[in-house]
């Protein structure tokens, strides 16, 4: 292909105005369906879950969140724990109902999981040496107290983790989360 | 007082088994190359087992020697690269960072042990071994440039554990999986600051050499040569 040649090809490929705004268009419409599927909206989960409701009754993050202080994941209850107190308590309400349902058929609750890197960021995240450093479930995860449903209060990225890294004087090598 | 992470590897041990190859492959999600990749030098081994032949048949000695990345202190990788995807960690270690790895390949060319591999296109295992990948350890993608980290997820569980039960790092506490694997103990793992540890006594033993020392690479991975 002659030097003119290549010119025309390119030419020809230029996009239009009209074609540049519909892609934009579709960018746009990509962008939203994206940040809606982010958000988790309390319909997504199987069972409408109220944190207020159980920590108002005295329950702590780590009693069913049983692995966050000695493991990587602090793990989602299975619906077994769950039974240790429904087998008993609220049984004629609809949603527990539900649970029991699981619970017979011997299945676990397929929930929803709210936090979480994406898988091309390579972040090995721990969860015990920040309980050992004392951080607060609710640095990170916000006041659950207050929320009815599970869902993400507090967006994590890299700046959010090295600001806390900075200002407890923890690691900053990029070894510590990436590899 | 910080530690300086080491090896210490025994020639006279070694087999050439390459126990320690494939307990590095499993390891590091470290793909299974294909002959096709071998005949085009697309090969990943981030530890190999050299040999080299001595005398004429049928009076021929083989000498095995694994060579992984030599965690140089003056890394010729480390300065060469734009993007500081590798750099030297508090530890002495030299980290490849993935993330910020665009690919230029100039760390490759600029190390003189070739212990780097490039991922031309992202990793495939033949089936069903892609099941048993270790999910402390990323699985590298497409474009970036990988290579030995000592295992460097082992010395994070090391550390954590330690700091868990409160008790000190023994010396052995941490094990890269080619240590753990070898049959003949031929690779020894260590903290270079603590001279009571085994690897650093290794080291100071007067059979101790570093491969292409002349370089000024200030390698950490020891040599013990073979007696003659």
């Amino acid at each position: 292909m002659s030097d003119s040649g290549v010119y025309k090809f390119i030419r020809g490929r230029l996009p239009r105005p009209c074609a540049i705004h519909a892609s934009a268009a579709r960018a746009l419409a990509f962008l939203l369906v994206l940040t809606g599927a982010l958000s988790l909206s309390a319909a997504d989960q199987p069972i409408a879950y109220s944190h207020k409701k159980h920590i108002a009754m005295g329950l702590q993050c780590i009693d069913c969140h049983s692995m966050a202080d000695i493991g990587p994941a602090a793990t989602i209850p299975s619906v077994a724990k769950c039974m240790l107190c429904h087998a008993t308590f609220g049984t004629d309400k609809p949603e527990v109902k539900k649970i029991a349902e699981y619970a017979a058929k011997g299945r676990e609750i397929p929930w929803q999981r709210v936090y979480g890197f994406e898988k091309q960021a390579l972040v090995k995240f721990n969860h015990a040496p920040h309980v050992r450093a004392k951080v607060e479930c609710a640095t990170c995860h916000g006041d659950m107290t207050q929320a009815d449903t599970a869902q993400k209060l507090v967006n994590h990225n890299m700046g959010t983790c090295l600001t806390c890294h900075r200002q407890k004087g923890a690691s900053q090598d990029c070894a510590t989360c990436h590899y | 007082m910080a530690h300086r992470w080491g090896m210490a590897i025994d020639l006279d041990r070694c087999t050439g088994c390459e126990a320690c190859v494939v307990a590095c492959h499993a390891e590091n999600n470290i793909p299974i190359s294909t002959p096709e990749q071998a005949a085009t030098g697309r090969t990943t081994h981030w530890l190999r087992v050299d040999r080299y032949y001595e005398g004429d048949f049928p009076d021929v000695k083989v000498k095995y020697m694994p060579v992984l990345c030599q965690q140089c202190d003056e890394a010729p990788c480390e300065p060469v690269c734009p993007t500081y995807a590798t750099y030297h960690n508090p530890e002495g270690l030299n980290v490849q960072v993935y993330n910020r790895c665009v690919g230029t390949f100039y760390c490759a060319n600029n190390c003189p042990y070739t212990v780097r591999y490039f991922n031309w296109f992202d990793p495939v295992w033949p089936e069903p071994m892609q099941l048993q990948h270790n999910p402390d350890v990323a699985v590298r993608m497409a474009g970036v440039m990988e290579k030995c980290t000592f295992c460097i997820q082992r010395i994070k569980r090391g550390k954590d554990e330690s700091a868990a039960s409160g008790q000190e790092l023994a010396d052995g506490d941490i094990q890269p999986a080619c240590v753990q694997g070898c049959p003949a103990e031929a690779m020894v793992f260590g903290d270079l600051n603590d001279p009571e540890s085994k690897v650093s006594r290794m080291a100071e033993s007067s059979r101790a050499t570093r491969l292409l020392e002349e370089l000024g690479t200030k390698p950490k991975v020891f040599y013990l040569e073979r007696g003659r």
